[in-house]
């Protein structure tokens, strides 16, 4: 191997580049932006600042963080919901005017006071509900109305009462711990923010209400069609919107005992910032209370680390501003660029050094020689068949295949003219097997593994398995079933071409050229599932040797068959068996010999070879070039091999041209025919193998002759 | 050092000179199947370099000099030369010149066994395309100063600019260049005001050199590497072209490193490169696109191949094309030629002669 393969080898095995592709296909990934501004911020400000990280100055910061905290998450349901509330600044003011008013004045207790002021701040909201929800006026006017109108008001107020009410204080434990009470170190009023934020987000994710409101946010017109109360629905969220305003307020005159005028002033601006900034979007539909939460924190440690900075006034609200520019704009430019920079980034090509490109030129005269003998194959379901990618044949010698549309598809003995719907799964049904009691076992890509019975009743036997601990994808799903094969004990072992794709692209897994796939064991003892081989390039094609303890299986993309001895001495051995197939190996089942056929799916090319050595060359072709125009391994041409228990090439059986059966997925020995299906072919072949066994069942050598 | 910065950076985002996107064919250049339909005269391995000499259509084949019959299709062998012909060129008192890989040689008209092995000092490796300005001149296209013509995909993956186009004076054996550093000239022909246009092929473009200026472009970003143009009845010209672009040639293009491994490792019928013919053999690279799907294999199909003729009017715009698609066989169509209301086409790749009934094509 020479230097720039060597390297180019150790840098793709170092360095998992697939990570940032799988990081991005997760949903939490648009709180990521604002969780990285926020561990960059507290980096930068506690080199900057000397005493930022210790207790006191953070308990200080919670202090004030908590009313904000209470403003934003009023404010995020109401933007989740599709509309905006600027008028929370008023509500706030009058929220702490009327709370000094009640306890300091007129000497309320306070467990009675609270009631009322939110009381009056519910009212504030419902003004604004049904302005916005029942008349249906613009949000962004109608509260930009009712701030300057509440203003007013409470400079009125302030104005005629300001200094009665700011003239005694109350001689009360609650008011005291309201104002500057910890519990276990936080302080009290963010606790609350936090335990409000933790029933606001059950509420919003997992109570009807809560999904309404989402709805309505996301489509208006389709929450409506769907039969929800639009109207009462955006009422309800300026209602509560003035309710954690109101919250806000008591807990800012608790705390500070203050009537001036400009309590609440440009708070609507920074509670706005403190959303979008979390990723709530400003369009509606997409948001969620941790991002509320994060956001709000992100903004009151920017203007209170700031302010320690003595920055000349105005420097203050000049970086709320350009925050709330940064957000805005970031928040737009994702949405719209998610899933394109994923399309981009996500095809993660590697190194892999493919073997030697074996010779299949006639002239050689080895077992690989091209012949013509698949053109003698006799079409069955011509031009009616459509993704049958593998066949089984029952007691009655009926042939069964898959469909592209998720059915199970049937021609009945002998003539195999006649093609009937047997079942219906789903998915696309790949590999294809009977057992004992003559019940179908299927492989079906995109749902798992099932079984139909007899009398046509599906069960699904797995579709999830053990969750491998650091892999991003969720890989206790399966999404690629390929074929499987009966263990002696009645354990199924199946495989799952790979995690990372899906059946409509299964050839871009090729360019990748890394192991995603992986070997499963369902037992049925315990009725679950195990992986028991991971990390390996499309294993594809599952056949017992026939030895109890061991079994071939073909990894497509790599060109080799290997066997894994499940049980016995040897038990969890992998050996490669064939290393240098001239083709992409698919399924192998047994032949009445003893020996093994295998369907070569397509044939390797020397341009890919050498491009399989180059991940960059590949990677940049993902970005840049059109999907139909990639380099593609050449599965117009297929071929059938057969090889014996010590992987040696007895012969192989090809169709030069390509016109009958340009790809062959799989083929079954069946009383003296060989038969062939491709998963894009327009017809299932049948061969006669001259001199083969006429009474030969595979399911024979699996489950005894029949009595 | 702006152009150097903006290189890389256009290179990092597929950008610009980077851009790997080709113009669609479309409008005038709107694919059908006429080619394909179209019936067959002669069926022989390479035919190519139609020629009208002294009355009768000569053409070659590998290293053959046939000519075609008039009545009934069929050919008749003329002379074997000891190497495949690269290009011929006749004159109507019927003076030939014949090129092959290192000579180019002069058959009748009085100059009969006059051979040429270089040019002003430049031994004649690649000759292309030959033209005759009158019986004492001849116009020769070299198509590389180091390749021969059959390595035209070399030459291409190398990125080679070092063809010429020479005047060249037949008694006297001197010769004047009219343009050099031209991406392999592929065809030529005089137009009516006697400048000479070449068609260069891998900058995909046809180029008309009046004598004392530079060369201008004549036809741009066509869709296909041009080869042989030969005139037609209209005061046009038709212009073969012998393979498509692809936006995965085009990205191989700009990626060296896997180019050279490629030119190294792997044999030339096996790049993904333009070619004359394609899918012969499961070695050949094929595109995402080009996968048979229930038996069938679209005419759209993403190939390395294609057969594609043009005919330009007086002023060199595209009005209307024979096509051969993906799903045909009648591709690598190098030269053409227009006789009484037939085109008759030389299939290089598909391996045989076909006539195209012009009336069909105005009707279309």
């Amino acid at each position: 191997m020479n230097n720039s393969d060597f390297i180019a080898k150790w840098r793709y095995r170092l360095i998992p580049d697939h990570i940032i592709g799988e990081i991005l296909t997760k949903e939490w990934i648009d709180t990521a932006i604002p969780v990285l501004m926020l561990v960059l911020s507290v980096a930068v400000f506690s080199i900057l600042l000397p005493h930022f990280l210790t207790l006191t100055g953070m308990v200080e910061l919670l202090r004030q963080m908590g009313e904000l905290t209470f403003v934003t998450l009023g404010m995020a349901v109401v933007i989740m919901a599709g509309g905006i509330d600027l008028s929370v600044g008023s509500i706030f003011a009058l929220a702490n005017f009327t709370t000094l008013g009640l306890v300091n004045y007129l000497q309320w207790p306070v467990l009675a006071a609270v009631p009322v002021v939110i009381l009056v701040c519910a009212l504030c909201g419902l003004i604004n509900g049904i302005l916005v929800g029942y008349l249906r006026l613009r949000a962004f006017l109608t509260t930009l109305a009712t701030l300057i109108i509440l203003r007013a008001l409470v400079d009125y107020l302030l104005f005629n009462w300001g200094t009665l009410v700011v003239a005694s204080s109350p001689d009360s434990d609650i008011w005291d711990f309201l104002s500057f009470g910890t519990v276990f170190g936080v302080p009290f009023n963010y606790l609350s923010a936090l335990i409000a934020a933790a029933f606001l987000h059950v509420f919003l994710t997992r109570m009807r209400p809560g999904w309404h409101i989402r709805a309505v946010g996301g489509s208006r017109r389709s929450a409506h069609n769907a039969g929800i109360n639009v109207r009462r629905t955006v009422c309800f969220t300026y209602v509560l919107s003035g309710v954690l305003t109101g919250v806000a307020g008591i807990l800012y005159a608790a705390r500070l005992d203050n009537a001036g005028t400009e309590a609440g002033v440009g708070l609507e601006v920074v509670a706005l910032t403190a959303a979008v900034l979390g990723g709530n979007s400003l369009g509606g539909g997409r948001g969620s209370i941790p991002k509320a939460v994060l956001g709000a924190f992100i903004v009151a440690l920017f203007t209170n680390s700031l302010l320690r900075f003595s920055l000349p006034s105005g420097a203050n609200p000049l970086a709320i501003g350009l925050i709330l520019l940064i957000a805005v704009a970031t928040d737009v430019r994702w949405l719209k660029n998610r899933q394109k920079l994923l399309s981009r980034v996500y095809v993660s090509p590697t190194y892999f050094d493919p073997p030697p490109l074996l010779s299949t030129d006639p002239a050689a005269g080895t077992p690989y020689a091209i012949n013509n003998k698949l053109r003698e194959a006799e079409p069955i379901g011509l031009d009616q068949v459509d993704g049958a990618e593998d066949i089984a044949f029952d007691r009655d010698d009926n042939l069964y295949a898959g469909s592209r549309h998720g059915d199970i598809v049937r021609f009945l003995a002998p003539s195999y003219e006649k093609m009937e719907t047997f079942a219906h799964i789903g998915g696309q049904p790949l590999g294809l097997h009977f057992d004992a009691e003559d019940s179908l076992f299927a492989c079906v890509s995109g749902m798992g593994l099932y079984k139909i019975t007899r009398d046509r009743q599906n069960i699904r036997l797995s579709d999830e398995t053990n969750r491998t601990l650091f892999s991003i994808i969720d890989d206790s799903r399966m999404r690629f079933a390929d074929d499987m094969d009966f263990a002696p004990d009645g354990r199924v072992f199946f495989s799952e071409a790979t995690i990372r794709y899906d059946i409509f692209d299964w050839a871009t897994d090729s360019i990748e050229g890394r192991g995603n796939g992986r070997i499963i064991c369902w037992d049925p003892r315990t009725n679950s599932s195990r992986t028991v081989l991971p990390k390996r390039m499309f294993p594809n094609g599952i056949c017992m040797t026939g030895d109890d303890v061991s079994l071939f299986f073909a990894e497509t993309w790599a060109g080799r068959i290997n066997r894994y001895w499940f049980d016995g001495p040897k038990k969890g051995r992998v050996e490669c068996v064939i290393p240098d197939m001239p083709g992409y190996p698919d399924n192998i089942r047994r032949a009445s010999d003893g020996n093994f056929w295998v369907a070569m799916l397509g044939m390797r090319t020397p341009a890919l070879d050498v491009a399989m050595k180059m991940p960059g060359f590949r990677r940049r072709m993902a970005q840049r070039v059109a999907f139909e125009e990639w380099i593609y391994p050449n599965i117009n041409t297929g071929g059938v091999v057969k090889f014996d228990i010590n992987g040696k090439i007895l012969e192989s059986l090809w169709d030069a041209s390509g016109e009958k059966h340009p790809m062959i997925t799989s083929m079954r020995e069946h009383k003296g025919y060989l038969y062939l299906g491709g998963v894009y072919n327009n017809r299932i072949g049948r061969y006669k193998i001259p001199g083969a066994d006429p009474d030969f069942n595979d399911r024979h050598l699996y489950w005894g002759k029949p009595k | 050092m702006i152009s150097a910065i903006k290189r890389s950076l256009d290179a990092f985002w597929g950008r610009g000179d980077a851009a790997i996107t080709i113009p669609s064919m479309d409008g005038a250049l709107r694919p059908n199947s006429l080619l394909d339909q179209a019936p067959a005269l002669v069926a022989l391995p390479s035919p190519d370099n139609l020629v009208v000499c002294a009355g009768e259509i000569l053409f070659s084949s590998e290293d053959g000099l046939f000519a075609l019959k008039q009545a009934g299709p069929s050919s008749e062998k003329r002379h074997v030369f000891d190497k495949t012909i690269a290009c011929l060129a006749a004159h109507p008192s019927g003076a030939l010149a014949v090129g092959t890989a290192g000579a180019i040689m002069l058959r009748g008209g009085g100059r009969d066994g006059k051979v040429f092995t270089q040019i002003e000092g430049r031994p004649l490796l690649c000759p292309t395309a030959l033209a005759f300005d009158g019986p004492d001149d001849l116009i020769v296209c070299v198509g590389s100063r180091t390749l021969q013509p059959e390595d035209w995909k070399r030459d291409l993956m190398q990125l080679g600019s070092s063809g010429s186009v020479w005047r060249l004076d037949l008694d006297k054996g001197s010769a004047v260049c009219l343009a050099d550093g031209l991406a392999f000239p592929y065809g030529v022909m005089l137009d009516s005001s006697g400048a000479v246009r070449v068609s260069e092929s891998w900058r995909h473009r046809v180029l008309r050199i009046e004598a004392g200026s530079a060369p201008e472009t004549l036809v741009g970003d066509i869709p296909g590497y041009p080869a042989r143009m030969s005139p037609s009845a209209d005061g046009g010209s038709w212009l073969t072209v012998f393979a498509p672009r692809r936006q995965m040639v085009e990205f191989v293009l700009r990626e060296r490193a896997y180019r050279e491994r490629m030119m190294r490792e792997v044999h030339p019928n096996y790049w993904m490169a333009p070619a004359l013919r394609s899918g012969g053999s499961f070695l050949e690279p094929i595109q995402g696109g080009a996968v048979r799907h229930l038996g069938i294999s679209k005419a759209w199909a993403p190939t390395r191949s294609y057969g594609l003729v043009i005919r330009l009017d007086a002023t060199g715009s595209p009005m209307v094309s024979v096509h051969s698609r993906a799903d045909g066989v009648r591709h690598g169509v190098t030269s053409c030629l227009e006789i009484e209301n037939r085109l008759i086409v030389a299939c290089k790749g598909g391996g045989v002669i076909a006539s195209v009934d012009l009336n069909e094509l105005d009707k279309e």
